[in-house]
């Protein structure tokens, strides 16, 4: 139904032919054609499907692909990189092909749609008036008054009428929406700006995790592939926490953070999931907030043995030593969140603080060093005999760590500014017409002056047919006159042809 | 011009015929809501405010279940009256639905999108009004017969469901999670009802009944092969346990829930999967042998095998709905209830459905094609349908994609759900180039779609219920 345009030849298949031979224009052909894209789609989905089913390598750890398949069907899936289809050569080289086929094919069908754009068939020749499914002829009395009428028409249809002058004399065109023409190959553009971020971001981003403690700063971040990157400047934790329902599950994790660029701070964000803290294009992500498994600080009920009376409290922290009198002085010298004695061996079970046990040293002038140790679930275990001091423990709070998500994606934007290409151009394919209507004076088969009217719709002809209808009838409307209409519009559903059977009819009838 | 007469004369004795059979359908069912809707009145005057989330969506559920019967009895009778009254139940239950989804919103504090309940919830809403809209702007009424079933199945799996305004973990609470849920659910409406209208296509096509009925028990298969994966060695049928105190399924390691056995179910669903083989292998004899008799015992294999899935159904609801059962991986007995099972029940729901579907097809297939536009009308609906889809499709990958960015730092990781989402969008973006660029109309563009559904389908349901089963090694 569409018009046909005469084809200019693209020009890359004339540059083309200037350097190579039949072959290459064969391959060029096979490599744009629109089945090597559904061909290369579809192999695309079996593959893509395959990596869903087959356990994949960097998700999975080793251990449990090794539990999951037999050796010797492992290493065929190592061999065949089916344990990490997403990251394999093949994977990669797949979607190349389908995004330099879907380039050649818009290369070589771009011109001519682009040469339907420019020439916008304003003053159509009498060829092509045949061709539209949609005209019709309307008897006016002058030329003048027959434009005037459907300019007015056209404008109650929201059409902008412009005049236009041929050595036919003037006639009446109209349009909108013409972008739609070209709406399929912004679509496509836009899938390659997308492919071209995410190679990108596959060649020059990165991925990592970084967990600090308070205070700590530090400018490495471990990589997903298990390797150490060195940031160009330094991340620190001044604090961070949980905040948590009233039904205790988490509510929010935050963690402010401090850049460092060559010593001088440079940004200061208290970030939080869903809430990056971005540098250079670097972002950090609150991803985790946890127990460290070391110890945060101590409160510690102190009672000297001399004098019960002197009892104080004090809150310890380790890696301190806080003196007690003149002569003693007291420091942690272990700590154990998750404490069990296995094989005579004191170790901890977890990083939880299930069962915490802390071990003190009272270093005394006199008597030298003293163990004591303390059991946050057991306060009356208290092994302190020698010590001159006895130790209560009050409060105990656990060392915390945040989680940092690092990732480094420098294609990012062109992905995301695809993302709105694309569905800017989806939109414009699915839900906009490019329409064109004419209105020209010419003179009938017998000689009379009619008004020829016609349009054309890219898509939802049915519906643009009620439209077209619409207009007709709002000419003759504008008509009125003695002089009256050839044709009353009557809407004979369905068929396409009508018109041209009204037509008929209309001529055996007059 | 003789053509168009002969049809409407047809029409004229389609609708005058069965008029008085309809007018006591639509008494029985206008009664049988009346009463249920009283009833639900009583009860829920007594236990307190009138107007609350539970109410509600009873109240939807009555409406969709009214439409729902209505739709059917019209497909069944082909009097109109029957579908104005169709319409105007499924108009109220969209009004009890958005109000009860309003409900929720107001009483979470954040649009309803973030559980499978809540996502249920608007998934109904975006089915009903599609519906409505469909019906009113191109004149497709019979498209509720499909739709609204699959909206009432919907409400009472939602019953089932545990429904507690949950607070939202942290990577949950964000905007785009809701934009992304909310395009999900739009764009799997869109391609619900693309698929039948391509359905609708294929009767008025004259695709012949028993390619019905051979694709009805493929599905058939499908689904109780899915539910077999579940098969313990000693005839039960493995499902998840339940934690009545978390109110969630229990997990034993990340990603590996703990199973509990329910003893003889195991046989019994393949039990049905051969009562679904045997019509299945009938056409396909039937079809080698050009042998019409095999045809007529293959429809009656299809009877037996849709009361054993009545069964089925019936004695999974009864048995997994509140119970203890042993387990393989500790010692004890656990518990389990509906809710730990929800993709077990709706395939069990579904394929009862889409049975109940095929036998009205094939007991009033004359009367249905009276009643459908024209297949050039269903074939260009079925494309339009998707090219809705389609933009919300992309858009929901987008919206998934940003989330994801904001919450991970990664707009793309190749997980399973992420990966079937980008098949689905590569199969429809195949069915728009071959329909655009290729031409192709009628049955193969329909199979297309159909093929694009099933994808949804195993992207909804199949990636979280068999993908995780596939690599459970406990």
């Amino acid at each position: 139904m569409d018009l046909k345009v005469p084809r200019t030849g693209t020009w890359v298949g004339s540059l083309m032919t200037l350097h190579l031979k039949g072959w290459s224009q064969q391959i060029q052909r096979t490599f744009s054609s629109l089945r090597t894209g559904i061909v290369l789609l579809i192999t695309l989905g079996v593959v893509s499907a395959a990596g869903t089913f087959v356990l994949q390598r960097p998700l999975t750890e080793a251990e449990k692909l090794e539990r999951a398949y037999a050796p010797e069907t492992l290493r065929w899936l190592d061999r065949l990189s089916l344990t990490d289809v997403f990251h394999s050569w093949w994977f990669a080289l797949l979607l190349a092909a389908l995004g330099l086929n879907i380039i050649l094919a818009s290369l070589e069908r771009f011109p001519v749609a682009w040469a339907y754009v420019q020439r916008r068939y304003a003053r159509p020749d009498a060829h092509f008036l045949k061709g539209l499914t949609l005209q019709r002829e309307i008897q006016i009395p002058d030329k003048e008054t027959g434009l005037a009428a459907a300019e007015r028409a056209f404008r109650q249809l929201r059409f902008k009428p412009q005049r236009v002058a041929s050595q036919n004399g003037m006639s009446l065109f109209a349009e909108r929406n013409r972008f739609v023409r070209l709406a399929a190959y912004l679509v496509h553009a836009s899938l390659l700006l997308i492919f071209a971020g995410a190679i990108a971001d596959a060649l020059l981003g990165y991925r990592g995790y970084v967990a600090l403690t308070p205070n700590r700063q530090t400018n490495q971040i471990e990589l997903s592939n298990g390797k150490t990157r060195t940031l160009p400047f330094v991340v620190r934790c001044d604090d961070a926490g949980q905040e948590n329902y009233a039904d205790g599950s988490p509510r929010r994790w935050w963690s402010k953070l401090v850049v460092l660029d060559s010593g001088r701070e440079v940004l200061r964000k208290e970030i939080a999931v869903n809430d990056p803290l971005v540098f250079r294009g670097v972002r950090f992500y609150q991803s985790g907030y946890g127990s460290s498994g070391d110890l945060g600080a101590l409160r510690l009920r102190v009672v000297p043995k001399a004098n019960p009376a002197d009892t104080r409290e004090i809150v310890l922290h380790p890696d301190e030593t806080l003196a007690l009198d003149a002569e003693n002085s007291v420091r942690v010298a272990a700590f154990f969140p998750d404490f069990v004695i296995r094989d005579k061996q004191v170790e901890t079970r977890s990083d939880q603080p299930n069962n915490p046990a802390i071990q003190l040293t009272v270093d005394s002038k006199k008597s030298g060093a003293t163990k004591v140790w303390l059991f946050a679930n057991f306060p009356e275990v208290n092994h302190a005999d020698e010590s001159p001091y006895r130790f209560q423990l009050r409060d105990l709070q656990m060392g915390w760590f945040t989680g940092l998500q690092v990732s480094h994606e420098p294609g990012q934007w062109a992905v995301w500014i695809g993302v709105v290409l694309m569905i800017v151009g989806l939109a414009a394919a699915f839900y906009f017409i490019h329409a064109r209507v004419w209105a020209v004076p010419i003179s009938d088969d017998r000689g009379r002056l009619v008004l020829w009217v016609g349009a054309s719709a890219s898509k939802n002809r049915e519906e643009f047919e009620e439209r077209f209808n619409k207009l007709v009838a709002e000419i003759l409307d504008g008509l009125k006159a003695p002089y009256g209409s050839r044709g009353t519009v009557s809407r004979t559903s369905g068929s396409h042809h009508f018109l041209v059977n009204a037509a008929a009819a209309l001529k055996g009838r007059s | 011009m003789a053509g168009a007469l002969a049809t409407t004369e047809l029409n004229r004795r389609a609708a005058a015929q069965p008029a008085t059979t309809g007018n006591l359908f639509l008494l029985l069912v206008g009664l049988g809501t009346a009463l249920l809707l009283f009833t639900a009145f009583l009860s829920a005057v007594k236990t307190g405010p009138l107007f609350t989330e539970d109410n509600l969506l009873y109240a939807a559920l009555i409406f969709y279940a009214a439409a729902a019967a209505l739709y059917i009895g019209y497909g069944v009778t082909t009097g109109l009256r029957l579908a104005r009254f169709a319409t105007l139940a499924t108009a109220l239950g969209l009004i009890a639905n958005t109000l009860a989804a309003g409900h929720r919103w107001y009483a979470a504090g954040h649009p309803p999108f973030s559980s499978i309940y809540e996502m249920l919830l608007s998934f109904v809403w975006t089915l009903a009004a599609l519906t409505l809209f469909v019906e009113r702007r191109y004149g497709v009424r019979i498209i509720g017969s499909v739709t609204l079933p699959l909206a009432m199945l919907g409400v009472i799996l939602m019953q089932l469901l545990p429904s507690p305004v949950r607070p939202l973990v942290p990577a949950l609470q964000s905007t785009w999670l809701h934009v992304h849920v909310t395009l999900a659910m739009l764009a799997y409406a869109a391609c619900t009802v693309s698929v039948a209208l391509a359905l609708l296509f294929l009767i008025q096509d004259k695709v012949r009944t028993e390619t019905f009925l051979a694709a009805t028990s493929a599905t058939l298969v499908a689904i109780y092969a899915s539910i077999s994966t579940r098969f313990d060695a000693s005839g039960a049928l493995r499902v998840v346990a339940w934690d009545p105190g978390e109110g969630r399924e229990i997990f034993i390691a990340e990603k590996t829930p703990l199973f509990v056995m329910i003893p003889g179910l195991g046989w019994l669903m393949f039990l049905v999967l051969a009562a679904a083989l045997v019509p299945l292998a009938l056409c396909v004899w039937a079809q080698w042998n050009r042998e019409e008799r095999g045809l007529v015992w293959a429809n009656r294999a299809f009877f037996l095998g849709t009361l054993l899935q009545g069964l089925a159904l019936g004695a999974f609801v009864m048995r997994a709905r509140q119970g203890f059962y042993a387990s393989r991986q500790a010692d004890g007995v656990f518990l389990t209830n509906l809710a730990a099972s929800p993709f077990v029940l709706s395939g069990l729901a579904g394929g009862l459905l889409i049975s109940l579907l095929y036998l009205l097809l094939f007991w009033r297939r004359e009367q249905l094609e009276g009643l459908l536009p024209a297949a050039e009308r269903l074939d260009h609906l079925t494309y339009k349908t998707i090219g809705i889809a389609f933009p919300l499709l992309t858009l929901m990958i987008a919206a998934g994609a940003y989330w994801a960015n904001r919450t991970w730092g990664s707009y793309w990781s190749w997980d399973p759900k992420e990966t079937w989402a980008l098949i689905t969008w590569m199969i429809y973006a195949g069915y728009l180039h071959m329909r655009i660029t290729r031409g192709w109309r009628g049955r193969r563009a329909a199979y297309f779609a159909i093929l694009g559904f099933a994808v949804v389908m195993f992207t909804f349901f199949g990636v979280t219920y068999l993908l995780p089963g596939l690599h459970a090694y406990a």
